[in-house]
């Protein structure tokens, strides 16, 4: 994927393909309440996907790609995160560029770091712990890569009906929100919101 | 009487003299016993990372306020902040742990956020971000290539 997107946020995001697929997933002995309970149930049905004959053929990526996506989608409250990551450019938005800021940036996260999931080796994933707190949860989670190194992630989760939804994840500690809304406030700042989804739409119609 | 007059001219020369002390060292110790009305919130941290009370808070560069006080609740760093009446802080600001350059002193910096509701006196900014081991980070991304 060439693009202008640093290196570094690349490997961060592709964290988040990693977190959504537990492939071979070990879960940690003790807590087991409602978010992890239902980030679990994600990527089990993700990982359903994944070891689907029926779907590894590579006629089949397109498809594939879209059922896991589908799934991964409802784990994520996108309107939250697109609003986080505005921050206080995002109050000025008429509800139609909300609307459309929202769907772009889903978008560029699905888009940039899809073909990461298959390609990426990893060994299991484990469920540290989480902590609620009226609507707002939080779930820790390690994952260990091929070659045994331990990624620290951490889930922020509101919970919206029965659904706990992500509103934000961090990769050892960096925020994927707080990372966009520091370059989103650049461009922002720099030029104009007419730029940044000038820079937005190219991104995700880039092939 | 002239004795007198000495004495009462000594005697306030005296005090003049302590309340400059006292002024300069209320100054110089950072205290505010006259000052605004600034207003407190908390934040919770996994790692205080050097914060210490008195520590910076900045928003867009601008010094907001300092660090109150830090107590350890429940494993985690619970960091109060004494802020300045006119800020404002979103429900949805991020406060992180940041350092003057590569390896200057700790602050706190605020990043607005974009919700319409603000963070009232006694409350709590929800989302934090603990130091970045910058070292470890590079390490792990670096061999994390295939």
């Amino acid at each position: 994927m060439l693009g202008e997107t640093c290196m570094n946020l690349k490997h961060l995001f592709s964290r988040y393909f990693l977190l959504s697929l537990i492939f071979l997933g070990i879960a940690a002995p003790g807590h087991a309440g409602e978010p992890i309970d239902q980030l679990k149930q994600t990527t089990d049905k993700v990982l359903a996907i994944l070891a689907d004959p029926a779907l590894k053929a590579p006629n089949k990526t397109k498809e594939r790609r879209e059922l896991i996506l589908k799934i991964v989608n409802e784990r994520f409250d996108w309107e939250e995160m697109a609003r986080r990551s505005l921050a206080r450019h995002w109050t000025q938005r008429t509800p139609e560029e909300k609307r459309e800021f929202a769907q772009l940036y889903k978008e560029l996260l699905e888009r940039v770091y899809m073909e990461k999931v298959e390609g990426y080796y990893w060994n299991k994933i484990l469920y540290e712990g989480e902590s609620t707190d009226g609507d707002y949860g939080n779930a820790k989670v390690k994952i260990f890569t091929a070659k045994d190194q331990v990624i620290h992630v951490e889930y922020r989760l509101l919970k919206k009906g029965n659904s706990w939804l992500i509103y934000d994840f961090s990769v050892e500690g960096i925020s994927l929100v707080n990372n966009y809304r520091t370059q989103f406030n650049d461009i922002m700042v720099k030029s104009s919101y007419q730029e940044l989804i000038k820079k937005l739409r190219a991104k995700t119609t880039q092939n | 009487m002239k004795k007198f007059d000495i004495e009462l001219w000594v005697g306030l020369f005296v005090l003049a003299g302590i309340i400059c002390l006292g002024y300069l060292s209320i100054k110089l110790g950072k205290m505010e016993i006259v000052g605004g009305e600034k207003y407190e919130v908390y934040a919770i941290f996994s790692n205080s990372g050097g914060i210490k009370t008195g520590s910076n808070i900045v928003l867009a560069g601008v010094e907001v306020g300092r660090v109150k006080n830090i107590t350890l609740e429940n494993y985690q760093a619970k960091i109060v902040l004494s802020l300045h009446p006119n800020v404002k802080i979103q429900e949805d600001a991020i406060a992180s742990v940041k350092t003057k350059g590569l390896v200057g002193e700790k602050y706190i910096e605020i990043s607005p956020g974009g919700s319409e509701k603000f963070i009232p006196p006694g409350g709590q900014i929800r989302e934090t971000q603990p130091p970045v081991d910058l070292e470890e980070l590079i390490s792990k991304f670096v061999f994390e290539k295939i």
